[in-house]
């Protein structure tokens, strides 16, 4: 008789749930009017798929308006739209063409930099008296000088948009909205890998604020856009710590020459 | 932008055209079952910024993924699905994060079964049904969660939350059998405290 009842009692559940039909549930509906202990079981689970059915949230309303969601949603998939490709190929393609030449040549033409694996598919190459191998190297160097420092002033400005944010959430208390700049992040970590890919002896006084910043931003990649006010506040204690927005802006001017 | 633009259209037009890269047949889709949506993600998260946060990343998915959709399900269901498992995610992802600040109470996801009753009579409203509703829910482990929203706050069939999960149908059920235990312990904790 017991086991017989602990076969039943995912059946009264089942009843109880209202996902019983036909036979079946006439069946236990019958037993449950006959039988007093699964009566007990099945009151009981009514009761809480009664809660279940009272809870305020089944008729809540959205508190923005779809308009605002629809934005919101366009917006996404415009950075996602834009973003991928520039993640596959890395900042070389946004250099200016020039640059990109210069930069091809030294590749091909000179020993500044180790090949590595089969010989490339060379372009024509300019000749290498073309221009001095000190000039290209100059002009190299600054490129990824230039580069860091867009880098870390862009990094910078995601910083102090979450560091000063007090945007509230859609009026929930103690929460912060910290918009794109998780997003932001992560675009940014994206290109933090190719900057010391590209010539890291030329960014070497900026290593360990790279490193620094690099930590900062994937806190912030890792934050829902509607964060705690003390989450923020942790952040923005552990960049004042670091005295990162003064080390960056003396960096950037550095690498700016 | 022009958020009535495919008014007219039925679901599986729109479905269709969002499969086949058409951006446009996302607002009017967006307008037809945000809101309810909304209340799955609500009912799960239990928070309405996660929830719209999680909307939001429902219809992105929904978008970048419509090209799977083979007219075999209805828009609804499938966004449903969506919807809920987006859900999981995002509970997820919080629970990593709360985990630092208020680490769970040990046993609270082993809470065996109780003999004492839950008073059927017992009336509570509003705002304290709610958050007793809302710890009771967050001690279910999150499928079971999941299978109690759907049944109960979505009206969906064995079947289709079966499908909704990618679970057995066997495992649907007894996963909602033992939810409600769960669900009658943990509200009647919440009675007695
Ligand atoms: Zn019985």
């Amino acid at each position: 008789m017991i086991l017989a009842h602990l076969l039943l009692r995912r059946r009264v559940a089942l009843l109880a749930a209202g996902v019983l039909d036909g036979r079946e549930r006439d069946e236990m509906r019958a037993h449950v009017d006959s039988c007093s202990r699964c009566r007990r079981e099945y009151d009981e689970l009514r009761a809480v798929v009664g809660a279940l059915e009272a809870d305020p949230l089944r008729s809540a309303e959205p508190e923005i308006p779809v308009s605002v969601l629809i934005d919101r949603v366009e917006q996404r998939l415009d950075r996602v739209a834009t973003s991928r490709p520039k993640r596959a190929h890395g900042w070389r393609v946004a250099l200016p063409a020039a640059a990109a030449a210069v930069l091809a040549f030294v590749l091909l033409g000179t020993e500044l930099l180790p090949r590595r694996g089969p010989e490339p598919v060379a372009p024509t190459p300019v000749p290498a008296a073309a221009l001095p191998s000190e000039v290209l190297d100059r002009l190299e160097r600054n490129l990824a000088r230039e580069q860091a420092a867009r880098y870390l002033s862009e990094a910078q400005d995601v910083l102090l948009a979450v560091s000063a944010t007090e945007a509230d959430c859609l009026r929930e208390e103690d929460r912060l909205d910290v918009g794109e700049a998780p997003d932001r992040s992560r675009q940014l970590l994206a290109r933090r890998a190719l900057l010391v890919e590209g010539r890291p002896e030329a960014v070497a006084s900026a290593q360990a604020v790279l490193d620094d910043v690099e930590l900062a931003l994937r806190e912030v990649a890792d934050l829902p856009s509607c964060v705690r006010r003390r989450d923020v506040e942790r952040l923005r204690q552990d960049i004042d710590r670091r005295q990162l927005h003064m080390r960056i802006r003396l960096m950037t001017r550095e690498l700016e020459g | 932008m022009e958020p009535s633009q495919g008014g007219g259209a039925s679901d599986r037009d729109l479905m269709a055209r969002l499969a086949a890269g058409d951006r446009e047949a996302l607002a009017p889709l967006m307008e037809r079952h945000y809101p309810r949506l909304y209340r799955i993600a609500l009912s799960y998260l239990r928070n309405p910024d996660d929830a719209l946060d999680t909307v939001q990343e429902t219809f992105v998915k929904a978008f970048q993924n419509a090209n799977r959709w083979d007219g075999s399900v209805e828009a609804g269901p499938w966004l449903s699905r969506v919807a809920i498992n987006q859900s999981i995610d995002r509970w997820r992802r919080i629970r990593r994060r709360q985990a630092t600040f208020t680490p769970l109470a040990p046993g609270d996801h082993e809470a065996a079964l109780a003999d004492g009753a839950l008073d059927p009579d017992a009336r509570v409203h509003g705002r304290e049904l709610r958050d007793r509703l809302a710890t009771a829910l967050g001690r279910l482990p999150e499928r079971q969660r999941a299978v109690v929203i759907l049944r109960h706050y979505q009206e969906m069939t064995l079947e289709e939350i079966a499908d909704a999960l990618g679970m057995k149908l066997g495992t649907v059920k007894s996963s909602l059998h033992r939810a409600l235990g769960r669900l009658r312990t943990g509200l009647q904790r919440g009675l007695e405290s």
